[in-house]
């Protein structure tokens, strides 16, 4: 009995070890194999293009550079992954940042391969404005720009008719009138939410208010003591009251705020490019009736929020081969006529000048949006630590119940500052 | 015996508490399964916008989907592999340590106990870097292998609670006679206890084979390709950055769930009512 | 006196050691080790001493976080555990069909938290949901709310929603019951005690070890919840069903690893110290009632 626990228990180790336990490691003589973890996989709409891209890259320089993509859909999944790996001191060769004063830690010490110099000249040039700024800390440029969001403040103009609102609202007061015709004629006036990791919707319309009260430099005001935060943050509550959003709206996370407007009850909602496609192919009632806009002025008019949202970044390295192989890659990835492909697929906008021609009436719209914009703010999840803006989403939920006052809301989450 | 008006009476009363008591964990236990087998048939507007209806349209997609996610049939091998050779490693090594903890006196028994134990208390999540590092140092990361073994490893404190927990019900007496019978330390195990203990083994042995089959975080951790992943992994390609198709990750989460129940209603029922069959107490 | 078999003892317990050395002791180690420094992950460690502790217990969401803990702990411990208790009793007696409700409440077992999250947070839906719609329908309207996300609920949905999830300890608890041989019921039986009478005098006392398990592995778990809580609600709705095990990962994910392992530690060491206290009151009522 016990040689056949023995045995068993040999075979329950041997078995994997021997069949399955480690096939890396295919000894190519001069190869240079890149590992990119990647998200833009799966069901992503830029998975197809990518996909595409690199496989070009790879037949280009078959033999001597490879860049093989590892799959890890899950987002959340794969910045706890990342996280860990680079605790314990290993960077993947490239990888995919999220931009935010959270992962901007990575550039501390020498983790990340600086391209600061290589980005001197034409390469540089071909970024949007601000976007090389986003990814640079102490004069070191360790990331290379990727894709936009922009969050501008999407209508449902049926909606508007329905309730006799004959244009969409450009003053508070304006927006107020609406809210109340809207909810007598039976549907949501603004989608709200403060749940997910970062409230999502709500924390863009907060950025908007922000923007709106405090003008182009609002986040470089003092949080915990300009008082633009708390008038922000009195409209913002006041969209929460009086039915002025839905019943679910306390808790509820992207899918059920989504749902709403998806469904035709809500006139005000907001998102970013990426739910275009979502829309024109679940709602398409919802897509036609959809205008893209910008919210209510007060002090300041005319402003959207947008910020960088993912950058490529790599692992530093001595080996000048492999490192002339990232820029090379990063070069290809980044050049006009390939951003033009991935956001003409995808619906994205990316970080590189790119003349693209949009087929897609609201894309065409986020465009103009973004083109006729008198500036263009950040948004708080992009200004703020993850911790804060997390702290945003519970704050939020408190006020809005009732439990606290908007001062104090700003308080709690300047206290985490 | 003969038993009277307000016996019966009481007898009425506790039979109906004691159908309703089960009535109503049926339902609470059925509700969730059944709505989610009708939810996996939705559109992913039918679940956001009406969560609780029936589809207008069974969407057999989903399943189509589910089912040619890339790679299926080598997910479904791994994650049976590691769920297979993790609960035999596991059962084994904490059988063994269980054994000598039930069963024998010595010294360092209450300190090694209560620190086996304290393993129960700890919150898994926060060992995410040393996990890494482990992996990467053994040189096994992105193996099957590195999730049998720290599969194992974090299951110890259970499995060890509860069969020890189960050896320690077993009477002296029926060590002690083995051992007049010339039974060494190791056959007292393979004769006597082992056999005996196996309504523990088998509860330690599917809570075990469950935690794997489900198990996600450590697996997306520590491993990166097709050859080591897991189901679990494979449902999330359902989950894009902006964009969950949940129905059909539901879908796929049903298809996922199908194994394990066989593996619960055939091996655990199976064996438990073998053994029980024949009482160890009295 | 050494027991004469500890060579043997010592070749038993090895395999167990090795692996539980490797990942638990040498993880502890770091996790208590970086509890008392400030690091991102990425600079050096920077040593603080206690700071990240006495600012975790003046942290407010902390403290929301550990009394949540305790409340979880009883909860299972001291609710879930009756309930899986009375109803493994309740199978026992072999009523018609028992196989099969055995294998019904351990379904819920088998089926992946994202999965019953989705479910649970569909039924608590403020706008619609099964729950509001019940009541609504019983004429009850008053009583619907925004289950998860009212403060006042939140935290009693969470915790009423796994209570119900018995199966676990129930199927351990009726392991243990149905190892009690038939003759001592029908040996009482024959003395004329009644259902009742027999469980509290032949059930209990034989399966009280594992009662006493089930109830310290239920509070263990109360103390190192995660992750339903965090599919459902996230921690909110302003903390209200704050874990430890999510500050902790939240922390994690903000790159505060001294402050997440602070609260790790914490975490193992309260734990610890709650569960040997209610171990060992548990045990002593049990001698005393073993007599």
């Amino acid at each position: 009995m016990k040689k056949l626990l023995t045995v068993c228990l040999i075979i329950a180790l041997a078995v994997p070890s021997l069949v399955f336990a480690q096939g890396s490691g295919e000894a190519k003589s001069q190869e240079i194999v890149l590992k990119w973890p990647s998200f833009w996989v799966g069901a992503d709409t830029k998975a197809a293009p990518i996909t595409e891209l690199v496989n070009q890259f790879n037949e280009a320089h078959a033999g001597s550079i490879k860049v093989e993509i590892e799959e890890n859909p899950d987002t959340d999944g794969y910045r706890d992954k990342l996280n860990a790996q680079i605790a314990a001191g290993i960077v993947p060769d490239i990888f995919i940042l999220n931009v935010d004063p959270t992962t901007l830690q990575f550039f501390e010490g020498d983790l990340l391969m600086d391209f600061t110099e290589d980005l001197k000249g034409d390469w540089g040039n071909g970024f949007l404005d601000g976007t090389l700024n986003a990814v640079t800390v102490d004069k070191e440029t360790k990331a290379i720009p990727y894709e936009m969001a922009y969050t501008p403040i999407w209508y449902n103009t049926d909606i508007l008719k329905a309730a006799g609102v004959d244009k969409i609202p450009e003053t508070m007061d304006e927006f107020w009138t609406m809210c109340d015709k809207v909810k007598a004629a039976g549907y949501i006036p603004t989608v709200q939410m403060t749940g997910g990791t970062n409230a999502w919707t709500s924390m863009i319309w907060y950025s908007h208010l922000c923007a709106a009260l405090g003008g182009p430099d609002v986040w470089q005001k003092d949080f915990a003591t300009d008082p633009v935060f708390v008038q922000a943050a009195e409209l913002l509550n006041r969209m929460y009251q009086d039915g002025n959003t839905s019943k679910d709206a306390i808790g509820a996370g992207p899918g059920d705020a989504g749902g709403h407007y998806l469904a035709g009850e809500a006139a005000a909602f907001s998102n970013g490019p990426w739910y275009i496609a979502r829309v024109k192919n679940e709602a398409p009632a919802v897509y036609d009736a959809t205008e893209i806009s910008t919210a209510p002025g007060i002090n300041y008019s005319g402003a959207q929020t947008g910020y960088l949202l993912s950058a490529l970044a790599a692992a530093n390295t001595t080996d000048p081969a492999r490192r002339a192989a990232v820029v090379e890659f990063m070069k290809w990835m980044t050049t006009g006529e390939n951003a033009k492909k991935v956001s003409e697929a995808a619906g994205s906008i990316l970080a590189v000048k790119a003349d693209i021609t949009s087929t897609d009436r609201i894309q065409t719209q986020f465009f103009q949006a973004v083109a006729d914009a008198s500036f263009v703010v950040e948004t708080f999840s992009a200004k703020f630590p993850v911790d804060v803006v997390a702290e945003f989403g519970q704050a939020l939920a408190k006020m809005a119940q009732g439990k606290a006052t908007p001062e104090q809301f700003v308080a709690q989450i300047a206290s985490v500052m | 015996m003969i038993k009277t008006k307000s016996q019966i009476a009481v007898d009425i009363i506790a039979k109906i508490g004691k159908w309703l008591f089960i009535a109503f964990f049926l339902l609470m236990t059925l509700v969730p399964i059944i709505w989610l087998i009708i939810t996996s048939f939705k559109s992913n507007l039918e679940y956001e916008t009406e969560p609780l209806g029936l589809p207008k349209v069974w969407q057999w997609s989903n399943y189509a989907k589910a089912l040619n996610m890339s790679g299926l049939p080598r997910l479904f091998l791994n994650s049976v592999i590691v769920a297979v050779c993790t609960t035999a490693l596991n059962l084994i090594v904490s059988a063994m340590g269980g054994f000598a903890l039930a069963r024998e006196k010595f010294k360092a028994r209450e300190p090694i106990l209560s620190l086996l134990l304290a393993g129960v208390l700890i919150p898994i999540i926060a060992f995410m870097v040393p996990y890494f590092s482990i992996a990467t140092k053994l040189k096994l990361y992105d193996s099957l292998l590195i999730l049998i073994i720290v599969y194992a490893a974090i299951n110890i404190p259970v499995s060890l609670f509860l069969i020890y927990g189960f050896m320690s019900d077993i009477p002296k007496e029926l060590e002690e006679a083995a051992v007049i019978d010339g039974c060494s330390f190791s056959q007292r195990f393979t004769r006597v206890v082992f056999p005996l203990t196996k309504p523990g083994l088998v509860t330690a042995g599917t809570l075990v084979f469950i935690y794997c089959w489900n198990e996600f975080t450590y697996a997306m951790l520590l491993t990166s390709s097709v050859k080591s992943r897991t189901l679990q992994l494979g449902i999330r390609f359902f989950k894009g950055q902006f964009v969950v198709d949940y129905t059909s990750m539901l879908a796929a989460i049903v298809l996922t769930m199908i194994p394990t129940i066989f593996v619960y209603i055939f091996l655990h029922d199976k064996i438990i009512s073998g053994m029980t069959a024949g009482a160890v107490k009295g | 006196m050494r027991n004469k078999n500890w060579k043997q003892i010592c070749l038993f317990l090895l395999p167990a050691l090795l692996l539980y050395a490797v990942f638990f002791i040498y993880p502890l180690f770091y996790v208590f080790i970086t509890s008392f420094t400030q690091w991102n992950g990425i600079g050096s460690m920077k040593f603080i001493g206690f700071k990240n502790f006495t600012d975790l217990f003046a942290n407010e969401t902390f403290r929301i976080s550990l009394k949540n803990n305790f409340i979880w702990s009883f909860a299972l411990g001291f609710i879930q555990i009756p309930l899986a208790t009375i109803m493994a009793l309740v199978l026992a007696r072999k009523p018609k069909g028992w196989k099969v409700y055995r294998t019904v409440f351990f379904l819920p077992n088998v089926i992946s938290q994202v999965a019953l999250a989705m479910m649970w947070t569909a039924i608590y839906n403020a706008d619609g949901g099964i729950l509001n719609s019940l009541l609504s329908a019983v004429g009850l309207e008053s009583l619907t709310r925004n289950w998860l996300g009212d403060m006042g609920t939140a935290l009693g949905a969470v915790i009423v929603q796994q209570l119900f999830y018995i199966g676990y300890f129930m199927v351990v608890i009726l392991a243990s019951r149905m190892g009690i041989s038939e003759s001592y019921y029908e040996a009482a039986e024959i003395d004329g005690a009644n259902v009742w009478q027999q469980e509290i005098h032949i059930s209990l006392p034989n399966i009280l070890p594992i009662l006493i398990t089930s109830v310290t592995l239920a509070m263990a778990y109360g103390m190192r919840h995660f992750e339903s809580t965090f599919l459902m609600t996230n921690g909110g709705p302003a903390h209200a069903t704050s874990v430890l095990g999510i500050m902790l990962y939240q922390n994690l994910g903000a790159l505060k690893y001294g402050v997440g392992n602070a609260i790790g530690a914490t975490l193992i060491v309260l734990g610890g110290v709650l569960i040997m206290t209610i171990r060992w009151l548990l045990n002593k009522k049990s001698q005393k009632m073993m007599g």
